[in-house]
Order: C-alpha cells, then structure tokens, then sequence
C-alpha cells in the first residue's frame, strides 16, 4: 500500500478503528516518510497540550440565582397560561356576560304567574276542605242514625 | 469518563423534571470546558463569561427538546459555537482578530515559552480552523460530533481540522525543534 493510503492526522487523533491502526503501523515500520510525518504530528498535539482549560473568573450563575429568574410580564403571562388558572377565567367570564345579557324579567308576567299560583292552591284548598266538611256530615249522619235504631231497641 | 456520562444522564432527566439543583451540577460540571472553549474562540474573557453565561441559560430552556440524554457534550457545544459565531459576526467590522495587540491571554503556564508559542500560533488560526482544534484536540470531540457542533459535514470538519494542523506544524516547528535536538543531545 502507498504512503497516501494512510491518515496519519486521524491516527494520532484517535479516529481509526483498530484494523485500520494495525495496518498503519505496519506501513509505518517499514516507512521513514510516514514515521517522520506521524512524529511531526504528535510533536504538534504534544505541544498544543501544554494549554490547559481556563478558570472562568467568576462561576456561572445557577438557575436558583437572580439572573435565571423570569422577568414580570413573563411570570404573568405564564400565570395566565396555566391551564387551572384559564379555565377558572372562563367561568368568571361566563357568569360575568350571562348577568349582564340575560332578558329583562317582565313584572306583569311575574305577577300573572303568582296570582295563576294562588288562585290554583285556593281552588285546591277549598275543594279539600268541602270533602273533609262532607266526609263529616256523612259520619255524624250514620251515627245518628245508630243511636235511633240503638235507643228503639233498648225500648222493646 | 463512563460514570461521568451516566451521572450526567441522571442529572439531565433529573433537571427536565424541573430539579432546578440537579441543573445547577450540571452547570458546575460543565462550566471550565465550555467557558475556556469559548475564551480560546473569542480571545476575550469578559465576552467569554457572558457568553458562557446565556450558553447555560439557553441550554436550560430548550433542555426538554434534547432527546437523547448522550448527546448532551455535543449538544452543549453546539448551542456554545452558535453563541461564539453570532459575537464574531457582530465584532468582525470593528476588530482585526489576527493583530497581537488584541490577544488576551490566560494565566501564565509552564513552560512559559512553549504556551506562548501554542497561543500564538492558535490565534493565528482562522476562527473555522481554531474551533476545529478546540473541539477535537481540547474537548475530545470525535469527527461525527463536530460535525454535529458545527453543523456541517465531516469532510468539512476533517478538512478544517487538518489544514489547522498543518499550519500549526508549520508555526510551531521553530518552538519544537530546538527542543527536540536538545532532548537528543541529553
């Protein structure tokens, strides 16, 4: 296999699987121009090595801090969303318009209904008591009537 | 690194949840790597921590769209470039990134003269190609998950990543050589 077959960047980057690696290694043993090249790669990764992570000057602010807190119109309009809180409005709102869009209550009628009403448990009321007088009558009648047969009796 | 990923897993279905703590660690975990890699991009630490800053708190936001719990690191990064690119944009008319003047470098490290030299040749990278090293040679990323981060495809990313190590070869080889003879002399 030809020198342009190999990667040698990918090699020393970790990237080649390990059939791949052994393949190069092989090259690479009996090859000084891929030896050199590899070793000016790693050379350079080395180098680069010697930087290392940066402290940030001040640590990030965490979600419980001030600065992740959500601004006013922002909490209210997430309050507005919740769906609790959207469907209680809409009952409010409901009630609100049925109060004020109801039809206007017609005092004639209202009265005509009310005296329909009492003139009806009147009606009822006497017709009950002219059936209780009349059950009466009846009972006193019968004991009347008793007491004669009962009084003739006693007199033979 | 294993563990690291479960625990990591744990703490983001955790914070989907709404456990605001579990999304606090999370930002203590992760905080040093997406700070520097935004510091090395944008050369500026100020921008860097503010950056830093609305990169963690736009995460938290679209935390619930992340499907896969595995994908958080490449996902963190993503949102982390698009917040370095949109500054860059916006700072490009103003500021010559590739005049020394403007370099902001970190805290002296040893060997002095060797991270000068590596910083240096960084910066003289393109933005493109400096993001390419940062991703594979500072964060691990492998070639399919930059590609993810940078949103482009992996023969882009290999061929980013490759023209910047050739150009560092290139920059570095006067820092590097004499280092290497006197190891051969000793």
């Amino acid at each position: 296999m030809s020198c342009s077959n190999f990667d040698w960047n990918a090699y020393a980057l970790g990237e080649m699987d390990a059939g791949a690696r052994r393949e190069a290694e092989t090259h690479a043993s009996a090859c000084a121009a891929c030896r050199e090249e590899l070793a000016a790669t790693r050379l350079t990764l080395d180098a680069l090595s010697v930087l290392h992570e940066v402290e940030p000057p001040r640590r990030i602010a965490f979600v419980s801090d001030k600065v992740f807190e959500p601004r006013w119109w922002t909490r209210v309009a997430e309050t507005f969303l919740k769906p609790s809180f959207a469907g209680a409005l809409v009952i409010a709102l409901a009630i609100l318009v049925h109060a004020f869009a109801r039809p206007a209550v017609d005092q004639k009628q209202v009265e005509a209904i009310v005296a329909r009403a009492v003139a009806d448990t009147q009606d009822r009321y006497e017709s009950q008591l002219k059936a209780v007088i009349a059950d009466y009558e009846d009972i006193q009648k019968q004991n009347r009537l008793m007491y004669i047969q009962n009084t003739g009796l006693i007199r033979q | 690194m294993i563990f690291r990923e479960v625990e990591d897993r744990d703490l983001i279905a955790k914070a989907k949840r709404g456990e605001v703590e579990a999304y606090n660690l999370l930002v203590s975990r992760w905080e040093r790597r997406v700070y520097s890699y935004l510091f090395r991009l944008v050369r500026h630490r100020e921008d860097a921590m503010d950056l830093s800053q609305d990169v963690f708190l736009k995460a938290y936001q679209n935390l619930p769209k992340l499907d896969d719990p595995a994908r958080f690191a490449a996902w963190l990064f993503r949102i982390a470039h698009n917040e370095a690119f949109s500054l860059l944009r916006r700072r490009r008319p103003e500021t010559d990134l590739s005049e020394p003047g403007h370099v902001d470098r970190g805290p002296a490290m040893l060997p002095i003269e060797l991270s000068l030299a590596v910083e240096g040749a960084l910066h003289r990278l393109s933005e493109d190609q400096r993001e390419a090293v940062l991703l594979k040679v500072y964060q691990g990323f492998k070639f399919e998950e930059m590609a993810d981060v940078l949103g482009c495809p992996v023969s882009t990313v290999k061929s980013r990543l490759y023209t910047a190590l050739d150009l560092l070869k290139a920059t570095l080889a006067p820092a590097l050589l004499p280092q290497e003879m006197r190891r051969g002399e000793s």
